[in-house]
């Protein structure tokens, strides 16, 4: 070639040339040091940072135990709650696709499909590139407002966020579908890429508002206790927990395990495969509760009626609470437990709704507590049932024993032993017949004063009287005998917010009150009046105790747990920290398999501490007795003549002709608190009232106790007495029926 | 005209390197894909661009790069009018006009525009070999320089203004340029420097320069350890790449920062961090030898050619692959802020690949005519 003729060699200087060498030689080892640093001195580290970059933990939900009564019947179970979901990854790559999809979607679903802006669009703000099309990004911002399953944005702007969110993860454009428009959407799946049905198990209570009192409602997980479920593997915002009832209470088993799924992911988030074998979820434990369903729809109806006679009989709303418990006393199960008014936990399911929570909050007769446990009164008559075993116990009184009852008694109220007795510090006593026979029942026996109810006899029995009842039961040895029937204690039932009551002695009327304990004291709390409170529950147990003999049982309302596969499984409750355990702990009882626990038999367990009385003034001693079974003999012979004796007996009315032998107590318990002190009915010797019965049956072998309770019901006898007496008689139609289906009674 | 071609001193090792490296990049950007079907055609098309590039070697081995000093006006008017229509028509990509289509082939005629800059330099220094090394003779190498760099800077590519200002700079340098003027010129150098870099820290627009430009500056000099899914978010991922690597790797197709897709614009920018990843220290220091091996040969290309326009030649793409090389590398190990510039050989593109074989080609035709008597 002629170009390359004429050569002319080139000579640069050396150290130039070199110095190249040099730099290119140190950026290169620069590289070397810089790789063996990241690659192999720190390589670990990054190792770690590159796993934590494509692990995730999924947690498996598990599904929650279901919730039956005790013969099987579902109170509690999940069903399939259907929700529309776009997942953007997988939607198709056209966006005129994806517009028809979203069309189509909209029409089904009735939610706005969206719209989109041409690239050429005037805006302050940018254009996005989403599924679809193009969208302003203020739009796209507009969609962060919203949480899941809340109208408000368009399909278009919901997948556009999740798309710059989590394309892989599925996005729900519609919640709570029905069943038709699920299936719609599974019919078009080869139409729809990316739209699919998602199924999320909702808590479902078929007997609603029967027994909402009893099963409670779930809720999501607060922040006070997110720390805590997270550490057991929940998930806030997923999981629920139980507010109320026995899916509070039960929630350990109830709840199962949540499995994990430890998954590697791609920066989409999308699932590649198993890092580790997953851990399945462990199925929430079966409930099986001690209710009889068709008793507790018994009760209420009771229940519903007695309150709707008497208000539509008034012309108001006089009854504007009311509790009706059936339990076997001899095993303690709770059978029936009615709490008026009540709500209905289907609307709770799924979120709390706030105008209906802030309705039910707001209610002044609170119809979230459950008033069987939650709700202290005054125990009134039914009270008696602790005077007359005290008294009789403590020989204050004895079968032969008669008692004079005039109308009513004038007595002095006496703060100290020796203040005198004036005219200024005389006041009557009244007993409840006063106005009808001025001259009271007469002389009565000791069984009379508990059938006739008599207010003198138990004035008489609790603070004595003038020579004829030198010393009284006091209100020492009282409060020891009313705790020894199940008072002035929470009963550790497997219900949350249980109250205990109040059995006040002299030391807590100093402390509470200001005041010294004064005779007028004694004798109201005597008829369970003044500071004496007690749920129904308490009520109940008491009568339970006296009915069998002394024996009080736990209240429960769980029969058994079974596990997933329908085994019964033991478990013990714990009511000190509502704890559920497969063994045994300090404190706890044994709810499963079922068997009877005995809280105490106050005619073997000496429980009785014993007081040396001088006069007024008792003191503590260290020696315990206990209640001699002639003592319960005798107060049961009493509930027994409050049925049989015609003359003044308070149940012979209702039961005198009943079948079978029951036996009971009434209760009228006067009260004043705000709602009657608004309404002007708090009139000194005109109290309202509220009305207790108390009864169980059979008289000898008993198998049911049943309380009542109306609040400013009135009489005992008529209010709350028929109530219990339809579900006594309820209780013996569903065991006939049984037994007439061949059923092994329970 | 091929006739008579002595293809004795043909650069064998040259090739060879520039072959390895090639495969080896086909090889990673068909790791790197990891099941992007957009990019799935990725693979062969650099396959056809390696094999393009291969014969281009050849013809332009066989020509006398002298020949292209003296067609040096119209390749002049040729990547000038592509310049300024890209300038008004080309294609916006992360808000920088660097394509052209044609076709479905997208051109970066900046690319070529490089070889084109290298060409004119050559011919200047040869023309002005027995020059006095004064300013004016600076001043004539830079204005030779100063149209296609400023058509450069309007796109704007800062990265290959860069570029270009090295390759000048050191052929400058090799040419013999005074002490004094090095001087003179490292301090407007580091002056203007201090200044982008102040201005982006501050937060003050620079003409010229791209918001994100500056913003990957404040990025680099100041990071925000907060920033972890921001800016940083690939030079972090890279970093975790390359250091996840290891020894050995973590094998072929099972890097997870690049088959997972943590790792971005892995075929292109971050190629290295996707080998180091799954190929390890042994494979970072593979691709940093070949690299090596490749600059050697060029400047022994250069250090041998039979006048100054063919040594400048070499020299330039010497400088060229070195610069390009570093500068990539050095971003994906987070010493250097990101830029736009490929690894030189490995990263996917195929005006890239083309015009960097094509400066192969002409380091080959120096090297066939290199000074040496032939016999």
């Amino acid at each position: 070639m002629s170009a390359g003729s004429e050569s002319r060699p080139v000579k640069f200087e050396a150290w130039r040339l070199g110095l190249l060498y040099i730099i290119i030689f140190f950026v290169f080892v620069g590289f070397v040091i810089r790789l063996f640093n990241l690659q192999i001195l720190d390589g670990d580290l990054y190792r770690t940072r590159a796993v934590d970059n494509y692990t995730n933990e999924v947690s498996v939900p598990a599904p929650r135990g279901i919730i039956y009564d005790r013969n099987g019947y579902i109170l509690a179970r999940n069903l399939a709650a259907y929700n529309i979901v776009v997942t953007p990854a997988n939607l198709p790559e056209d966006d005129s696709d994806i517009q028809r999809i979203y069309r189509e979607l909209s029409e089904l679903l009735g939610i706005a499909a969206g719209n989109f802006v041409s690239a050429d669009t005037e805006t302050d703000g940018l254009i996005l590139e989403v599924p679809g099309g193009l969208m302003m990004e203020e739009v796209l911002e507009e969609a962060k407002l919203f949480a899941a399953c809340v109208d408000g944005p368009s399909i278009a702007q919901m997948v556009a966020l999740q798309d710059t969110l989590a394309p892989y993860s599925p996005v729900k454009v519609r919640c709570n579908v029905s069943e038709e428009i699920a299936r719609v959407v599974e019919e078009k799946k080869m139409d729809w890429p990316g739209v699919s049905v998602e199924i999320e198990p909702i808590r479902d209570y078929p007997t609603g508002s029967l027994t909402a009192h009893l099963i409670g409602f779930l809720g999501p997980i607060p922040a006070t206790q997110e720390e805590e479920l997270r550490a057991k593997g929940f998930v806030p915002n997923r999981d629920k927990i139980g507010y109320a009832g026995v899916e509070t209470s039960m929630q350990d088993i109830l709840a199962g395990r949540n499995g994990l799924k430890v998954v590697q992911i791609d920066v989409a988030g999308q699932e590649i495969r198993n890092l580790e074998p997953p851990i399945a979820p462990v199925p929430g434990h079966n409930v099986y509760l001690t209710i009889d369903t068709r008793l507790q729809a018994a009760a209420e109806a009771t229940m519903m009626e007695e309150v709707r006679f008497w208000n539509t009989y008034f012309g108001q709303v006089r009854i504007s609470s009311g509790v009706i418990i059936a339990m076997n006393p001899k095993t303690g199960e709770i059978l029936a437990m009615v709490s008026y008014p009540g709500y209905e936990n289907n609307r709770l399911s799924r979120f709390i709704p706030a105008y209906y929570y802030e309705q039910l909050s707001q209610d002044p007769r609170r119809p979230l507590l459950n008033n069987a446990i939650s709700a202290e009164y005054p125990p009134g008559s039914t009270f008696k049932l602790s005077t007359a075993t005290g008294a009789f116990n403590e020989g204050v009184v004895d079968l032969n024993t008669v008692v004079l009852t005039p109308g009513q008694l004038l007595l002095c109220e006496r703060f100290n032993p020796n203040d005198p007795c004036t005219d200024f510090n005389t006041r009557p006593f009244v007993d409840y017949i006063f106005e009808q026979r001025p001259e009271g029942f007469g002389s009565l026996s000791f069984l009379q004063c508990i059938a006739y109810s008599s207010n003198v006899c138990f004035y008489k029995l609790g603070g004595g009287f003038e020579d004829e009842i030198p010393q009284g039961l006091g209100i020492e040895r009282l409060q020891q005998y009313a705790r020894a029937l199940g008072y002035d204690n929470t009963s550790g039932i497997e219900l949350p917010g249980e109250q205990d009551g109040l059995i006040p002695d002299p030391q807590w009327k100093r402390i509470n009150t200001g005041e010294n304990w004064s005779t007028g004291d004694t004798y109201i709390a005597s008829v369970g009046q003044g500071y004496v409170l007690a749920t129904p529950l308490q009520v109940l147990m008491s009568g339970s105790t006296i009915a069998n003999s002394g024996k009080l049982m736990q209240p429960t309302v769980i029969r058994q747990v079974t596990d997933g596969d329908g085994n019964v499984v033991e478990m013990w409750f714990n009511p000190q920290d509502f704890t559920v355990t497969e063994f045994p702990t300090q404190g706890s009882y044994q709810i499963s398999p079922f068997t009877p626990n005995m809280k105490w038999d106050i005619t073997v367990t000496p429980l009785i501490q014993g007081y040396s009385c001088d006069g007024p003034y008792c003191t503590l001693t260290d020696d315990l007795k206990i209640v001699e079974p002639e003592t319960i003999a005798a107060v049961r012979a009493g509930t027994r003549r409050t049925v049989t004796d015609n003359s003044f007996g308070t149940l012979s009315r209702l039961f005198g002709d009943f079948p079978i032998a029951v036996a009971g107590k009434t209760g009228t318990a006067e009260y004043c608190d705000d709602v009657a002190r608004a309404a002007d009915r708090c009139n000194f010797g005109a109290w309202p009232t509220h009305s207790w019965t108390i009864a169980y049956a059979p008289f000898d072998d008993p198998e049911i106790a049943v309380v009542a309770f109306a609040y400013n019901g009135g009489e005992g006898a008529s209010v709350a007495g028929p109530m219990v007496e339809r579900v006594i008689r309820a209780y013996f139609e569903i065991k006939a029926a049984d037994i007439a289906q061949g059923a092994p009674s329970p | 005209m091929i006739r008579g071609i002595s293809w004795r001193n043909f650069d064998f090792i040259l090739l060879g390197a520039v072959t390895l490296a090639s495969a080896f990049g086909v090889v990673m950007i068909r790791s790197a894909i990891a099941g992007n079907e957009v990019l799935a055609v990725s693979a062969s098309r650099q396959v056809y661009f390696a094999l393009l590039g291969i014969v281009l070697i050849f013809i332009l081995a066989a020509i006398d790069y002298r020949y292209w000093l003296a067609l040096y006006r119209p390749i002049h008017l040729a990547i000038l009018g592509f310049l300024v229509t890209l300038t008004g028509f080309g294609q916006t990509a992360f808000g920088a006009q660097r394509w052209f289509q044609v076709g479905v082939l997208f051109l970066q005629p900046t690319e070529f525009a490089k070889i084109v800059a290298i060409i004119i330099l050559a011919r200047y220094f040869e023309s002005t070999r027995d020059h006095p090394r004064d300013l004016r003779w600076v001043i004539g190498a830079v204005l030779r320089a100063a149209w296609i760099i400023g058509l450069i800077l309007l796109q704007p590519n800062l990265s290959n203004v860069m570029v270009l200002s090295v390759i000048l700079g050191v052929m400058l340098f090799v040419n013999g340029i005074q002490i004094r003027h090095i001087m003179i010129a490292a301090g407007l150098g580091a002056l203007a420097l201090v200044t982008v870099i102040t201005l982006s820290v501050l937060g003050i627009r620079i003409p010229f320069l791209q918001a994100y430009q500056q913003e990957r500056i404040v990025n680099f000099v100041v990071p925000d350890p907060n920033d972890t899914y921001g800016n940083r978010y690939n030079v972090q991922q890279a970093l975790i790449a390359v250091g996840a690597g290891g020894l050995l790797g973590e094998g072929y197709g099972y890097g997870t920062q690049t088959q997972l897709r943590f790792l971005k614009v892995r075929h292109t920018d971050f190629i290295f961090a996707a080998s180091s990843e799954e190929f390890g220290l042994a494979g970072s220091l593979l691709i940093i030898l070949m690299l090596g091996v490749i600059i050697w040969r060029c400047i022994r290309a250069a250090q041998k050619a039979r006048d100054v326009a063919g040594s400048m030649l070499a020299l330039g793409v010497a400088t060229l692959i070195f610069f390009q090389g570093s500068v990539n590398i050095g971003m994906n190990l987070n010493v250097l802020p990101v830029s736009g510039l490929p690894l030189p050989f490995v990263s996917y593109g195929g005006s890239g690949l083309t015009a960097l074989m094509i400066c192969i080609g002409l380091v080959e035709s120096v090297a066939m005519r290199q000074k040496e008597l032939e016999f």
